[in-house]
């Protein structure tokens, strides 16, 4: 039992498999579509856009801040993109203002918490309201369709696989080669254990926060061009409380909120959870009315669990002082 | 004190100023009559709507001061108190939530402004004179009807998906009213997913409910800007064809979008119910005219009008999103 428990503390990503799968069991029991190929598939390709602004986001709470305005650069990506394939019709264009401008409102996000040293969940939360309104202000708040062939994005396969899913193996495995065979990831993880000692050891931690927020403005915008292909354009509703879901994602994938300890692999697997428990209420028809009942309750658990965690680690770690003042004073 | 001096010159001067302005208000005799507009969120057909408000506005000289609450309903409730401080005249109101802003329209009431409720009814209100909103649910009743009538002859179980819009709006709950009293007594399955009027939600929802439901025959979207998500989810599947074509999937919806309009032009697409939203708007401020004159004035409901892949284009005119 110890051994799991350690494991479990070392490996915070295996409980939400272990919850997965669990509920997989449970699907598969209550709905005799849910193992099929179509439906698992179908499962992935909505996870896709949550998965992908879930890694850049694990990057961004590792290093134990949060960017509250993701939603709103995956609004105002969609809306460039959209305004200049409708203006200009040249999608290289699009593509390069789209990821270009949210690279840049990330790089924003990094540079208003590093110089102005302020907390980045009010920070972001007001570059949030200046994104949406500028994305508003784009648009006039009109809907804009977008090319049909653009769909592709969405839609399209390549070799049979859907190519959202395609996307979020490829930012997967960008995600998890940055931050485990990187000196970068490496970085991420000592800013987030501890700001003032990474500081003290030299650590390039304003470059380092810059670019996490950058990273989080990239995978939104790759997320906005999946959801503005399956939308089939640009709507004002769009990115909004998309933030919170990935948030969720991440928690639930054992990244802890204070920073310092995560996976991109818990984060795209947390995504999948939040699909399966959308997914599986809608398999089983169930009474419209509970889907935020449920949601709510599995957040809840997530945040609890994480707090548990935190507190289970503080604990191990006074017992570990305690004992090696113990040892010293033997000596 | 040099600094001292100088901001006290500045007070006088704009002190004086303001009394001048106000002097030359009054001497004008005729004031301008300004009408608060408290709008719950920005989007196409909340704009079509303002349209109509402001255009009837002008027509009558008055001013309009919009304020916009992007979906946040404590914004919407310090909004309207700013409204009042401004001693606006008459507050036309899209409320994002009823309970939240009931306090500061009842202090609007109190303070002699006229409140009106617009687009979305504030149903049990003690602080609204009236209010001009769609027909939501003779939308919907359009919209079951024309599932109703496509349907008839078979003799299986239909099976329906509704995508509903939001659950504690107004418009979504007599949407869906509308829709499955059309359909009561047939031998239908209507199954039903909340989608928040958003699109993605719906796009996972359809796709969710085909999984479960691969012989899903028709689709009721609360909204029809949700049926180009709709018809990714079928195109995924192969399902997307036309109307005439064989397996078919009928699809319906509210609204009167560019995307509603081009899907049913397209036959991909059955028909949209078209909101008269220059309507709504253009009332919303007549029945302000009349409550400010001291009028009796009631809750007026503009129903909308049905268009099919038949009759779409030559009311091109009449559809708000198409212009």
């Amino acid at each position: 039992m110890n051994i799991i428990k350690k494991y479990l503390s070392k490996k915070r990503w295996v409980a939400i498999v272990f919850a997965t799968f669990f509920l997989g069991v449970i699907l598969t029991f209550v709905s005799p579509v849910f193992l099929k190929f179509n439906n698992l598939q179908s499962v992935l390709v909505q996870a896709s856009v949550t998965g992908i602004v879930a890694v850049g986001m694990t990057f961004i709470i590792l290093t134990g801040g949060i960017d509250i305005s993701l939603g709103a650069i995956l609004f105002f990506t969609s809306a460039l993109f959209a305004k200049i394939i409708v203006g200009t019709g040249s999608y290289i264009f699009a593509f390069v203002a789209a990821i270009g401008s949210a690279c840049l409102l990330g790089l924003l996000n990094g540079f208003l918490v590093n110089k102005f040293k302020m907390s980045p969940l009010i920070t972001t939360l007001a570059t949030y309201t200046m994104y949406r309104g500028m994305a508003i202000h784009l648009t006039s708040a009109q809907n804009v369709p977008v090319p049909r062939e653009f769909g592709f994005i969405g839609n399209g396969k390549i070799a049979g696989i859907p190519v959202p899913i395609i996307l979020l193996f490829i930012v997967f495995g960008i995600g998890i080669y940055l931050l485990t065979k990187t000196r970068f990831g490496l970085y991420v993880r000592a800013i987030g254990n501890s700001s003032q000692s990474a500081i003290e050891s030299n650590l390039p931690v304003k470059k380092v926060t810059l670019m996490v927020y950058l990273i989080g403005g990239f995978t939104s915008a790759i997320a906005a061009l999946i959801l503005l292909a399956r939308v089939g354009g640009l709507q004002s509703g769009i990115g909004i409380g998309v933030e919170f879901t990935v948030i969720a994602a991440v928690v639930l994938g054992g990244t802890k909120l204070s920073g310092g300890a995560g996976t991109v692999v818990g984060s795209v697997i947390g995504a999948i959870f939040l699909v399966l428990i959308d997914n599986g209420l809608n398999l089983m028809n169930a009474s419209p009315y509970i889907y935020d009942i449920v949601r709510g309750a599995v957040l809840l658990t997530a945040v609890i669990i994480d707090r548990v965690s935190i507190v289970r680690q503080t604990k191990h770690l006074l017992e570990q002082k305690a004992m090696r003042i113990e040892s010293s004073k033997n000596i | 004190m040099k600094k001292m001096f100088g901001l006290i010159l500045i007070f006088a001067v704009l002190s004086t100023g303001s009394v001048f302005a106000n002097g030359n208000k009054e001497a004008a005799g005729d004031k301008q009559i300004t009408i608060g507009l408290s709008v719950d969120q920005l989007f196409e057909s909340r704009i079509a709507t303002n349209n109509g408000v402001k255009a009837e506005a002008a027509k009558n000289g008055f001013k309009v001061i919009e304020v916009v609450a992007d979906g946040d309903a404590q914004t919407q409730n310090s909004q309207i108190q700013t409204l009042i401080a401004q001693k606006v005249d008459a507050i036309l109101v899209c409320a994002v939530d009823q309970n939240t802003i009931e306090t500061a329209l009842m202090k609007a009431k109190k303070a002699g402004i006229t409140v009106i409720s617009y687009d979305r009814d504030l149903p049990g209100s003690k602080s609204t004179s009236a209010s001009s909103a769609p027909d939501s649910i003779s939308d919907g009743l359009n919209c079951g009807k024309y599932v109703a009538e496509a349907i008839k002859g078979r003799t299986d179980k239909v099976v329906i998906l509704e995508l509903l819009g939001a659950l504690n709006d107004q418009n979504g709950i007599d949407r869906s009213k509308g829709f499955n009293d059309a359909l009561k007594g047939k031998n239908v399955e209507i199954i039903q997913m909340p989608t928040d009027w958003a699109s993605d939600r719906a796009l996972a929802a359809t796709q969710n409910a085909f999984q479960a439901n691969p012989n899903i025959a028709a689709i009721f979207a609360a909204t029809d800007t949700q049926i180009p998500s709709i018809e990714t989810v079928l195109t995924d599947m192969g399902k997307l064809k036309k109307i005439g074509e064989d397996g078919h999937v009928i699809v319906v919806g509210i609204n009167g979008s560019y995307d509603g309009y081009v899907s049913v032009k397209n036959g991909t697409a059955d028909g949209i119910s078209v909101m008269d939203c220059k309507t709504i708007g253009e009332t919303a401020v007549k029945l302000a005219i009349k409550a400010m004159k001291g009028e009796a004035v009631e809750k007026v409901v503009v129903p909308g009008n049905f268009y099919t892949t038949k009759n779409i284009e030559a009311n091109k005119a009449s559809i708000w999103g198409a212009k």
